[in-house]
């Protein structure tokens, strides 16, 4: 009659474990290390790019934008030399209203998924997006046009269509912990969690695959591909990591997650920012986020650039 | 940044505590004085009586005497009316004697004293009275003094207190030979009261008799009953006479204490007083102006909800219920973790299902949510902008609305008419948000979207929907300030939530 309580812990068990839950990540470290001013830096993919362009983290180039409704019909114009590319909204998040266009010729449109539209659907997208349908609270927004980021061959096999990439969470500029997310046939392509994908803890220290998740139960090979999710090593990783470090140097957000795509000729590039970034990255490392702040909090020097936060970072891992 | 979140917790919870204190004092004086209670459609019980005093005119100058009662221990008087044409209206100094006083006058006289009385519940068990002389010794001649400790130590095998024993031996079935022998053959309860008097003069205990009225509604005129009141330990306590019953009678008013009689007429023969008793049910809240009145609070009461039109009563007590709701869902998706889409499209079901009721207001809410969600996707092939396509959805959830009050009205089912309760705009907004979620997530998303945010309102129905609770939280309506705090102070609630320990089950360490 009570099986079904097996499924809980105790607080105090997850407390041991060090995760870090909803309420206290709200309470102790978002409201106290993300000033509400800077949301607009991340909440702006457009903002986001500038800025990232400054401190010299590569993003997507920008193939244009379109703010009002009468500029819609400027759509063809703007893609007319481009055969592949991404329409997603300026404030959106968690991948909704993303529209990635990989082949489009003769006024059709083939998507991700292989799905062929038409140029009313295109307009339709568009128009959703400027009126604020995926928007954070429904305000008006602008549609931003960008190159197609062609995902490095290491992670063809885990990925079901879709942009996979890797979200590394960075507390007070030190990069803490990190994963890759994989498309699955479910997520219909989109690299969320809660939509369906894949997620592969990574190890701070090398990028090696640490356990798989597919909608919080431990997972180890791809469902669609059937890829073994343990031999993932993301290359590049230092690279990976800098990127996150100066995330928040560009940002000033004391907790923000960082979404990087390896593009195959590009190197890592930054797709988004997030100043909320969910906790679901706890059960894809197998370890808890509040033991690392605790870490960073007690052992982590302050003051230290970019550079040397990422090499104290993989010095202290591989010390321990 | 431990010892900060300490303080702000510790101001909140300083602030909550205050609340509270004050809270419970504000519970404590409206049951008090104002009377309010716990339970809902209290009733309190308004007595209007009445005394129908005739008699004829001898021809001399006329004075009328009526001893009437005072608010006291068990009731308060709430309205005093004479009719007595023509005459003159004094009282004595304590203001329990009556007088009226008229020239000659020749037609019988029909005078009337009315008051409206209704229990006391501020003052009860309080009335200390002055110690009274001791009783005077009977003048009993040898023979009936040896009869008189004869009774009185035949009393001593009776239950009950000293006068107790004596009404209880003296009314005792079948009499003992030797109180037989005692009383006088016939005896009314004037001489009962007298005989008992005696009896408890030669232990010392003063005493006296009281006369009043039960108050039970009936047609007939009523006599006054007489009781017997002793003064034992400081205060005066009545008896009854028949079963030695100490304390007085449920619903029983005094009209009269000690030696005086009930009515005194000079000038007048044939006197006659005739009582008779009307009982009206009143709820506690309407009564509470009054009482507040009486208990010379009144400037307090001015400013209070209870003061208000009933109209306006009613929007607040609808009001009042609210932050309770909220609390609730603050429950819910801070400590329980529930989703729910929006924050309080929840709470606004729940109210709407208050109105409609709990099947009526499921079902139509179940079929209106169908037919939006179908002529949203229906509408998806027309492509058109957002906020056209919302507002297409508010008039077509009008429209639904519309065509299920008719279709109820017609076929007469309360499930169809209930439609009109749920607000447009949540309704609208809920169909865009599941449309929206089923086209990106896909329909189990959606589903559960919709389910969670029932599943919460259905939760906050029921607490919601008790008419017990919502009596609670207008009565008292400072709880309100405590729910306030407590809400502030789950504001900075960190621990994890119930639906955590489930999620993060895997990252135990084993």
């Amino acid at each position: 009659m009570f099986a079904w309580l097996n499924n809980f812990c105790s607080p105090s068990q997850l407390q041991k474990a060090g995760v870090l839950g909803m309420n206290s990540r709200n309470f102790d470290v978002i409201s106290k290390y993300n000033k509400r001013s800077l949301y607009p830096l991340v909440d702006n993919k457009v903002k986001t790019k500038e800025i990232a362009a400054k401190v010299g983290i590569s993003t997507p180039n920008l193939i244009g934008k379109i703010e009002y409704q009468y500029e819609v019909e400027n759509i063809l114009d703007i893609i007319s030399e481009y055969r592949e590319f991404v329409i997603k909204p300026a404030q959106g998040s968690g991948g909704k209203g993303v529209l990635v266009i990989s082949n489009y010729q003769n006024k059709i449109f083939t998507t991700a998924s292989g799905k062929q539209i038409g140029y009313k659907d295109v307009y339709q997208h568009i128009s959703n997006i400027l009126s604020g349908l995926y928007s954070l609270g429904g305000k008006y927004d602008t549609a931003i046009i960008e190159e197609l980021v062609h995902f490095s061959d290491v992670f063809k096999d885990y990925s079901y269509q879709g942009v996979p990439d890797v979200r590394i969470i960075v507390y007070k500029g030190y990069p803490i912990m990190a994963m890759t997310r994989l498309p699955t046939k479910a997520s219909g392509g989109r690299a969320n969690l809660h939509q369906g994908a894949v997620g592969v803890g990574l190890d701070i220290k090398t990028g090696r695959a640490l356990h798989g998740v597919l909608r919080n139960y431990p997972i180890t090979i791809q469902p669609d591909t059937g890829a073994d999710l343990m031999q993932i090593e993301v290359p590049m990783w230092k690279e990976h990591l800098k990127i996150g470090a100066l995330a928040y140097d560009m940002t000033g957000l004391g907790y923000l997650g960082a979404d990087i795509v390896l593009d195959a000729n590009k190197g890592p590039m930054m797709l988004e920012l997030n100043a909320r970034p969910g906790l679901a990255i706890q059960i894809a490392n197998g370890i808890g986020l509040k033991s690392k702040i605790k870490e960073v909090d007690e052992f982590y020097p302050e003051n230290l650039s970019a550079q040397k936060r990422v090499e104290f970072v993989l010095n202290y891992e591989r010390a321990k | 940044m431990i010892k900060k979140l300490v303080s702000i917790r510790g101001i909140l919870g300083f602030f909550l505590f205050l609340s509270v204190l004050y809270a419970s004092y504000g519970i404590y004086y409206k049951i008090r004085y104002w009377g309010f209670s716990i339970a809902p459609k209290q009733n309190t019980n308004l007595w209007s009586v009445e005394a129908h005093i005739s008699f004829d005119p001898t021809g001399d100058p006329i004075k009328v005497n009526l001893t009437t009662p005072r608010s006291n221990d068990a009731f308060k008087i709430l309205e005093e009316n004479i009719i007595a044409p023509e005459y003159k209206i004094n009282r004595n100094k304590s203001g329990s004697i009556l007088s009226l006083t008229s020239p000659a006058k020749e037609e019988t006289q029909n005078l009337y004293y009315k008051i409206m009385l209704f229990d006391n519940i501020d003052t009860r068990g309080k009335t200390k009275a002055a110690k009274p002389q001791n009783p005077n010794m009977p003048l009993f001649d040898e023979q009936k003094m040896a009869a008189s400790k004869q009774i009185l130590n035949l009393a001593k095998k009776q239950n009950g207190d000293d006068v107790s024993k004596i009404i209880r031996l003296l009314n005792q079935e079948p009499l003992q030979p030797a109180v037989q022998a005692y009383l006088p053959i016939k005896n009314s309860q004037q001489q009962m009261v007298e005989i008992i008097s005696e009896l408890l003069a030669l232990k010392n205990i003063p005493s006296r008799p009281a006369r009043g009225l039960k108050l039970e509604e009936s047609k007939k005129s009523l006599t006054p009953d007489l009781m017997l009141e002793a003064y034992i330990d400081g205060v005066w306590k009545i008896y009854n006479i028949k079963t030695g019953k100490k304390g007085l009678p449920d619903n029983f008013v005094l009209f009269q204490r000690g030696g005086k009689s009930l009515l005194d007429v000079i000038g007048g023969e044939n006197s006659v007083i005739k009582f008779s008793i009307l009982k009206s049910v009143v709820s506690s809240m309407s009564l509470a102006e009054k009482r507040a009145k009486l208990a010379d609070t009144e400037n307090w009461f001015d400013y209070s909800i209870y003061n208000l039109p009933l109209s306006q009563q009613n929007t607040l007590k609808w009001l009042s219920i609210f932050p309770l709701a909220i609390l609730l869902i603050v429950l819910m998706r801070n400590v329980v973790g529930v989703q729910t889409m929006g924050t309080f499209t929840p709470m606004l079901l729940s109210m709407a299902l208050v109105k409609t009721g709990f099947v009526a207001g499921m079902t139509c809410f179940g079929l209106m949510i169908a037919l939006g969600l179908a002529t949203r996707f229906l509408m998806n092939r027309f492509n058109l902008l957002l906020v056209p396509r919302i507002s297409a959805v508010v008039i077509f959830v009008i429209l639904i609305m519309q065509a299920l009050t008719i279709i109820g009205f017609r076929m007469d089912l309360r499930i169809a008419q209930s439609a009109v309760f749920f607000p447009i705009i949540i309704t609208a907004w809920i169909i865009e948000r599941a449309s929206i979620t089923w086209e990106e997530d896909g329909a189990l998303n959606a589903g559960k979207e919709i389910f969670f945010s029932l599943m919460v309102a259905i939760i906050v129905y029921f607490v919601v929907s008790s008419e017990y609770i919502r009596h609670i939280m207008f009565a008292f309506n400072e709880l309100n300030i405590v729910i306030l705090f407590i809400v502030m102070l789950l504001g900075t609630y960190t621990g994890y939530r119930l639906l955590e320990l489930k999620r993060f089950k895997p990252l135990v360490l084993r």
